[in-house]
């Protein structure tokens, strides 16, 4: 049962999907669509990533995942102010870690026993009291935040140009997704995580802190989620307290559970599918302004809504997963 | 195998209070009394609008234990049930020129009949994808129900004007405690009924309850609905308070408040509920009022003084997760002792009603 083993088949399944659904789109003319659902689902899988990791070894459903990342863009904003970019960058994914690490000490750990779902509420009251501090510390103004690379049109794909920063999430999320599955399956750390996810009681008669695994997924979650944030955001331009969670953390969440909770593979695909299917439903005629039937508001957070419903709905085990 | 709540004095001969234990009792009953129906007719109107809203905020508490602490499970997208609430109310009485009472019913029953919908399409899953379901609808609530501008008013918001015969601030504060006390009445009344004990069976353990013959799926829905009708009646008071709707105020943050609240409160515990939601819709006035409080808050080291405005979104997290890893049976566990006491029972500080209060059997 090793967990990346056994939903290979699954994942190619859901590759195979994605892939038919690209040539689809292609076909009927949607292409600038579907790049731009890529590159937006690109930070949603990467989001969605560290809630299936810290789901996968401790059954949370991670609430603070989203405030991680703005807590990250905030040290960011501070540090870059003053200094070098890339040590600033370094310094917000450090904050971001050290925040992971606080919360599984102070509020997941001792909470260890209770069920899932006051682990929940638990961490939603994280999330909230990051917010609360951030809008204590800075003010409910947006703040700018700096772009890694500038340039804009050095790759241009189906007339849609792909700016420097978005290529620097692909590859980013792409080498994660490669560095990530090597370190589950050929790590001995790694292993143990599995390994403490699926037999608790086993890995600790096997010689290991069962309970320092967990601090360490947190932080390697909290680490994902300040990367997400710091490649992201800095395409919009500017961010505000609660960022994160009001723009990523739902679409991730669904993006996780498409992909089935608990396989990482699922939640980069799931992040991607989302991206796509927003992009494309956001050009539908029925969003569209003036129309007769037009829907009012944010188009996106709908298409989310109904796509979490339908997976949840149908196939609560998600597209890629073994069972929910 | 059905936890009804047998009192333990009722097992063991009730205890009969001494004449002075009575007329003790009865200060203390008078004394409540008087800071709910008699200290708010010296207070000054702005003041007393915010005590309305302490009022609501208890109805809004009761209406999500329906949910969490009768059924287990969360919901967190409860801010759009308010919020549905109080623009339906709105809306009725501005646009469609019908009386308050009206609006009042129609927003309870559309309050029942959202929670209906997204229930019988998603109480399937339960728990933590269920409080996912509920959370994308809070949002979706906000980005595209309250955008509908024929609802809203637009940006502008939506006037709710004050209930012909209760236009003062101290009379429509009467008539939100009527309210209150409607809903205190129907929880009890509906947790001494079958149904009632059937929902607390099934928190307890959904399998054992299926195998009595209770329909899980129906009993979860039908605690849903109660809570969504309690919901938009609470949301219909607070538009007719504020006299005006608009859609910012119901965004995610209100709903974790209430949830926090909620839970602070304590679960199943109708007097802590109720405290809990006043303390948390007073909190930004209570640290205004409160001497030394101010400079207090001034005094920790900080770019910035923390205002009162905010302090409820740093001070109610903190309030919250302490509460489930030391007291999780919040406030109410705490007034346990205090509230027996009242009701006649012998005076015992460690009656705590464990058994009873406990946070931690909400499952997943």
């Amino acid at each position: 049962m090793g967990g990346l083993f056994s939903e290979r088949r699954s994942l190619l399944i859901g590759i195979g999907a994605t892939v038919a659904l690209v040539v689809f789109l292609i076909v009927v003319g949607e292409e600038k669509s579907l790049v731009i659902g890529l590159t937006q689902g690109s930070a949603y899988g990467m989001v969605a990533l560290g809630l299936a990791l810290i789901y996968k070894s401790s059954g949370v459903f991670n609430f603070a995942q989203g405030e991680f990342g703005t807590v990250a863009l905030y040290v960011l904003y501070l540090l870059d102010i003053k200094g070098n970019y890339w040590l600033a960058i370094i310094g917000a994914l450090a904050a971001a870690g050290l925040m992971g690490f606080a919360t599984e000490r102070l509020v997941v750990r001792p909470l260890f026993e209770a069920p899932r779902v006051i682990l929940l509420v638990a961490t939603a009251g994280v999330a909230l009291l990051a917010i609360g501090v951030e809008l204590w510390f800075a003010d409910a103004q947006a703040k700018p935040v700096a772009k890694a690379f500038s340039r804009n049109d050095r790759i241009t794909v189906f007339d849609v140009q792909i700016t420097d920063q978005r290529l620097w999430l692909i590859v980013t999320l792409a080498a994660l997704a490669v560095l990530l599955g090597l370190f589950f399956t050929r790590t001995n750390l790694g292993l143990a995580i599995i390994g403490a996810s699926q037999e608790p009681t086993a890995t600790e008669l096997v010689g290991i802190s069962v309970r320092r695994l967990s601090s360490f997924t947190w932080v390697l979650a909290a680490v994902l989620g300040g990367l997400a944030a710091v490649i992201a955001i800095p395409d919009l331009g500017s961010f505000g307290p609660g960022a994160m969670t009001s723009n990523y953390l739902i679409p991730a969440f669904t993006a996780a559970v498409l992909g089935g909770m608990t396989s990482l593979p699922g939640a980069f695909v799931g992040g991607v599918l989302i991206g796509i299917i927003q992009s494309v439903a956001t050009s539908a005629p029925l969003f569209q302004d003036g129309g007769e039937l037009a829907i009012p508001g944010v188009p996106s957070t709908l298409i989310v809504f109904v796509v979490l419903l339908v997976v949840l709905v149908a196939r609560p085990q998600g597209l890629l997963g073994k069972r929910a | 195998m059905v936890p009804a709540t047998v009192e333990p004095a009722a097992t063991a001969g009730r205890h009969r209070p001494s004449a002075a234990g009575w007329g003790l009792r009865g200060v203390v009953w008078a004394a409540l009394a008087y800071l709910v129906l008699v200290f708010p007719l010296g207070r000054p109107a702005t003041t007393v609008i915010l005590y309305t809203t302490a009022v609501c905020y208890g109805i809004v508490a009761l209406s999500l234990n329906v949910l969490l602490g009768y059924v287990g499970q969360i919901s967190l997208g409860h801010q759009a049930f308010v919020g549905v609430g109080a623009f339906t109310s709105a809306y009725v009485v501005t646009e469609q020129g019908q009386s308050f009472w009206v609006g009042v019913l129609a927003a309870a029953a559309i309050g029942g009949g959202q929670a209906l919908v997204l229930g019988g399409v998603s109480l399937r899953v339960r728990g933590l994808y269920f409080a996912l379901i509920t959370l994308s609808y809070g949002l979706v609530a906000q980005d595209n129900i309250f955008q509908i501008e024929r609802l809203t008013g637009g940006g502008a918001g939506q006037p709710a004007p004050k209930p012909q015969g209760f236009e003062t601030e101290w009379r429509y504060y009467y008539l939100c405690v009527g309210f209150l006390a409607v809903v205190l009445y129907l929880d009890w009344r509906m947790m001494r009924s079958k149904s009632g004990r059937a929902l607390l069976a099934l928190r307890e353990n959904p399998r054992v309850a299926a195998t009595f013959g209770i329909n899980v799926r129906l009993a979860t829905l039908f605690a849903f609905v109660v809570s969504g009708v309690f919901a938009g009646l609470g949301g219909a008071l607070i538009a007719h308070n504020d006299t005006f709707v608009s859609p910012d105020p119901w965004n995610f943050n209100l709903a974790l408040v209430f949830v926090i609240m909620t839970v602070v409160g304590g679960l199943r515990s109708r007097p802590g509920l109720v405290i809990g939601g006043a303390f948390f819709a007073l909190l930004p006035y209570l640290i205004e009022q409160i001497p030394g409080f101010d400079s207090l808050l001034e005094a920790i080291p900080a770019p910035r003084d923390l205002s009162p405005l905010i302090a409820p979104l740093v001070i109610g997290p903190l309030l919250l997760i302490v509460n489930l890893i030391r007291f999780p049976g919040g406030i109410g566990q705490q007034l346990r002792p205090i509230t027996r006491w009242l009701a006649g029972h012998r005076f015992d500080l460690h009656d705590r009603g464990l058994k009873e209060v406990q946070i931690t059997d909400v499952r997943a």
